[in-house]
């Protein structure tokens, strides 16, 4: 996992144009204006401009004040690491009068004192009304040709909406963090099926695949002497500890589990949920006989957000020997006081009733009617307030914002070894990453993932059976 | 050998590099290198989680001292020297715990039995399976006791791996050289023995070979049809920083021509190997040495230049000549600037001649390739309109600027038709602006993993020997007579007229 490089930008933009009601012809012409007074001004007596030059374009698609916020922050992190065209979208399809509202944000800076001045561009636009269905005619002048474009859909797609399917259209891959839908079981079943069935060339790329790296690597790890390969044909068990409750927050254990069955062959013979977040699966492994046995706990962690994986346990036997790999997150980090509650965090005036997904559409029907009624009396509570006249159109208030992401999340892997004899304890840490550390990492790396596509497949069908 | 099958669950892991775990015994572990640069780069490969669980180092020297302060030692040592700042102190505790300490006596035997009874001990309790790496941190003299004394103790009778690691100069010569494969071969065989040349860790130098291999437009153009010829600068604007004592026994030809600036001659020039591959890239290097046409007898007077700094000012401070450097003799004949004329006598380089320079006190640190291609054969504008057209030339920049830049003619915006030199810039910094791995962190990974294609084998130490040792030779005897050069210039007056006699000169980096 990378480190955080959010830090890497000032907090406030310099925002050097915008428009209201513009074309989107005359956002081409101001940036390219605005490039080119660059040059002029960055090259002075040396005569040649730099060469500009550009690794892909990211597009950000946001629907609430809180993900265009964090789209822009990440997008302009990333921009002052990999030179790209950046697009971040706010898509208001409610508001009338249908209009686009556009602005450039530049960030400047010198690398090291020996290179030459940068500036990076990030064009903002509020889409309202219908064209936001239609992000494909939207954006296309915008795509830098002969590099990737990447769509990274903030919040939760769409699945199976034309829009979706209109926006996959002119991108690459689809960037998105499953750790952050909302009614995540039905988003990663959805997933799934969009992972299957959309065209070969589309990539898709998981956050939250990033984010369960280390401990995927901590488990690759144990099993990667030659001594021990043969281990891994002894698996008998593996437990995996979450926190939250309810089948929402199970997505990231059932990943992991993914990985492991798709890895090793085995085959999902039965799977059954219990109360208090237990689940139990039994798996026949590739040899056909030998049974592997999964489970998944909840334990509760005040320091973890809902739906994180706090320990993983591998055990079994082969060889003459038996084994237990167990890799816990955290052991001795104190407990956090209280929950964060700030600009774009979770608000909780509508109580979620736990963090299982019948909970959560009950929160979520709740904040849909105060939203209605909010939505309902706007215009006349626009011009009560301001004096405009009505029909000018306003941004819907947020009432329910669910944050499942945590500021601080540096964690502690302590891996035990107990290979018949000493347990082994090895520490490691994984250093705090943010969004745009993370969404760096799966654009720097590609986002066709074999592995990631059939341990989601995977995944679902485990959910499913649960 | 039976070849293991990949590790499942290692497939779609992006930075998964791991070794199996083992332990590195550190010869010389009290030691300026082991301090600045073997347990700064152990602790950031903690960091970056690339060492396996059970992984250990064992410092051996002759200090007394215990674990503890052993582990105090190399926590001072780390929190000065680490790329990365500030140190993560848990990071740190945690690599500390896998660090012991055994007082060695290279001449006493029971001092490597002990130490073997340690790595016993070690081995089951850290479930490291016998595997071992011995990093000889110490003076070149002492391998050969090392070698004998591990033999002694039987240290590398077990099962799992050993291999050893050993520092730059590889010799003093092609007899040295080979003498030294021998001593180590009497305990290890070829491929456990690592090499390290620091240099090749560089990611910059690495990228030499994916910038020629991963594109497919260079290399119809690599080849004496159209390149001119070959620039390759290793500057640097240091004296010898408190290694007289060395450096007034090498010189330039020996510290930095035989092995730096001869392997990324070899980059450049090499055929494409069949994969990124420890064989395969070393076998196509090889290739290259062997190719290089000796200089011998009178052609070391017209194809080589030395030369030796005199006072001078180097980034606006005034310096004092290399005799007057600590531990360099006062009437020292030593090169610190080397300048060679080579060819590469093979189908695709035929006549296209290889300037190498070296030096010390320039006027500026510089390492660059700098690959000329030849005029077009027809002036379609006419002499006029291209008089200010330089060859087109691609620099390949390995320090500090790391990028790539390749020159070329456009026309002039105007009613006219004038033609003049651009460049097009790549620069790393500012296209990935992501913190580099030091080189020892890489190479001491490639160790741990088994992965010895950034180091040197013996047969290319041997060839470029076979190369240097003739010209040092001609040197020793006064031939070419050596040129001084005032501190702060790109060398002597004779190093210019080596181009000058061929109608070429040397690219100002």
């Amino acid at each position: 996992m990378a480190p955080a490089v959010n830090a890497t930008i000032k907090p406030d933009p310099d925002v050097v144009w915008s428009a209201a009601d513009v074309s989107m012809a005359a956002v081409l012409e101001a940036l390219d204006n605005l490039r080119k007074q660059f040059a002029v001004a960055e090259a002075q007596d040396a005569e040649h401009p730099h060469p500009r030059s550009c690794v892909m374009t990211l597009i950000a698609l946001t629907s609430t004040d809180a993900e265009e916020r964090r789209a822009t922050r990440a997008a302009r992190a990333i921009g002052k690491l990999h030179p790209a065209q950046l697009v971040v979208i706010r898509d208001q399809p409610d508001l009338r009068p249908g209009r686009i509202d556009a602005a450039i944000i530049t960030d400047t800076h010198r690398p090291d004192a020996s290179c030459c001045p940068i500036q990076c561009e990030l064009v903002l636009l509020h889409v309202k009304g219908a064209a936001g269905e239609h992000l494909a005619s939207l954006v296309d002048p915008l795509l830098q040709s002969g590099v990737p474009t990447y769509l990274w859909w903030v919040g939760t797609p769409p699945f199976g909406k034309r829009e979706l399917a209109d926006a996959l259209r002119i991108c690459d891959a689809l960037v998105l963090d499953s750790a952050r839908f909302e009614a995540p079981y039905r988003s990663l079943l959805e997933l799934s099926r969009l992972g299957s069935s959309s065209h070969q060339r589309l990539g898709l790329a998981d956050m939250q695949w990033a984010r369960l790296e280390p401990w995927r690597e901590t488990v690759a790890q144990f099993f990667a002497p030659a001594d021990r390969r043969v281990l891994m044909n002894g698996i008998t068990e593996v437990g995996v500890d979450y926190v939250g409750e309810g089948r929402g927050n199970r997505v990231a254990a059932a990943l992991l589990i993914g990985w492991l069955s798709s890895a090793l062959g085995w085959k999902l013979q039965k799977a059954a949920g219990g109360g208090g977040g237990i689940v139990a699966a039994h798996f026949s492994a590739s040899d056909g006989w030998r049974p592997v046995q999964v489970a998944f706990r909840s334990v509760p962690k005040a320091q973890l957000a809902q739906g994180e994986v706090s320990a993983i346990r591998v055990a079994g036997a082969a060889g003459g020997r038996t084994f237990q790999l167990t890799v816990l997150r955290d052991p001795e980090r104190p407990p956090r006081p209280g929950p964060d509650i700030g600009a774009g965090g979770y608000q909780s005036q509508h109580p979620a009733g736990g963090e299982d997904d019948a909970g959560l559409e009950l929160a979520q029907r709740r904040a849909t009617w105060h939203r209605d009624v909010l939505n309902g009396s706007r215009e006349s509570l626009h011009h009560t307030a301001t004096g405009d006249a009505p029909g000018e159109s306003v941004s819907p208030p947020a009432v329910f914002v669910r944050e499942r992401r945590r500021a601080d999340n540096s964690l502690v892997l302590l891996t035990l070894i107990d290979i018949g004899g000493a347990t082994l304890r090895h520490v490691q840490r994984v250093e705090p990453e943010d969004e745009a550390a993370l969404l760096l990492r799966v654009l720097s790396f590609g986002t066709h993932d074999n592995v990631y596509e059939r341990s989601l497949t995977a995944a679902a069908e485990l959910m499913q059976a649960i | 050998m039976t070849t293991l099958a990949p590790n499942p669950l290692a497939e779609g892991l992006r930075d998964y590099r791991v070794a199996e775990p083992c332990l590195m015994v550190i010869f010389g572990a009290t030691g300026d290198l082991s301090g600045r640069k073997l347990l700064p780069a152990l602790y950031n490969l903690a960091k970056q989680r690339l060492l396996p669980a059970g992984f250990a180092v064992i410092g051996a020297a002759i200090d007394d001292l215990t674990d503890d302060s052993f582990r105090k030692r190399a926590a001072e040592k780390i929190t000065e020297f680490s790329r990365t700042q500030p140190i993560d102190k848990q990071v740190l505790d945690s690599f500390l715990s896998s660090c012991f300490y055994s007082r060695v006596d290279f001449g006493r035997l029971d001092d490597f039995k002990a130490l073997q009874r340690r790595l016993g001990e070690l081995d089951t309790s850290r479930h490291v399976a016998g595997n071992r790496i011995f990093y000889c941190a110490t003076p070149p003299p002492t391998y050969e006791t090392i070698v004998e004394q591990v033999k002694g103790a039987a240290m590398v009778a077990r099962e799992g791996f050993h291999r050893i690691v050993i520092e730059k100069p590889f010799g003093s010569d092609l007899k040295s050289a080979r003498e030294l494969t021998q001593v180590l071969q009497r305990v290890f065989q070829e491929d456990q023995v690592y090499r390290i040349d620091h240099y090749l860790g560089k990611e910059t130098v690495q990228n030499i070979v994916a910038f020629r291999f991963a594109n497919s437009i260079f290399e119809p153009v690599w080849n004496a049809n159209l390149v001119d010829h070959v620039q390759i600068t290793v500057a640097e604007e240091i004296g010898v920083e408190g290694r007289g004592a060395y450096y007034d026994k090498a010189g330039a030809l020996r510290d930095i021509v035989q092995n730096h600036a001869l392997q990324l001659l070899a980059l450049v020039a090499m055929e494409p190997p069949l994969a990124f591959e420890a064989n395969t890239m070393r076998d196509e290097k090889v290739k290259v040495l062997r190719a290089i046409r000796p200089i011998v007898g009178d052609e070391v007077e017209r194809s080589t230049v030395r030369g030796q700094y005199t006072k001078g000012w180097v980034l606006g401070e005034q310096v004092p000549p290399y005799r007057e450097e600590k531990n360099v003799a006062p009437g020292s004949l030593t090169e610190t600037f080397a300048a060679l004329r080579l060819f590469v006598d093979n189908w695709r380089w035929a006549n296209v001649p290889f300037y190498i320079r070296a030096g010390k006190r320039m006027p500026k640190r510089v390492t660059e390739i700098r690959i000329e291609f030849k005029r077009p054969p027809h002036l379609t504008f006419g002499r006029e309109a291209t008089k200010e057209l330089d060859p087109n030339a691609l620099t390949l920049r390995i320090q500090p600027e790391e990028g790539i830049s390749l020159k070329f003619g456009a026309k002039v915006p105007s009613a006219g038709l004038r033609i003049r030199s651009v460049t097009m810039d790549f620069q790393y910094m500012t296209t990935f602006l992501v913190e580099t791995p030091e080189a020892y962190e890489r190479l001491l990974l490639d160790c741990m993993i088994g992965d010895p294609t950034l180091f040197t084998r013996a047969d290319e130490v041997e060839a470029a020997w076979k190369l240097i040792d003739p010209i040092e030779a001609a040197w020793r005897d006064g031939h070419p007579s050596l040129a001084m050069y005032p501190a702060g210039t790109w060398g002597p007056p004779a190093a210019v007229k080596l181009l000058q006699q061929d109608g070429r000169e040397w690219h100002r980096p």
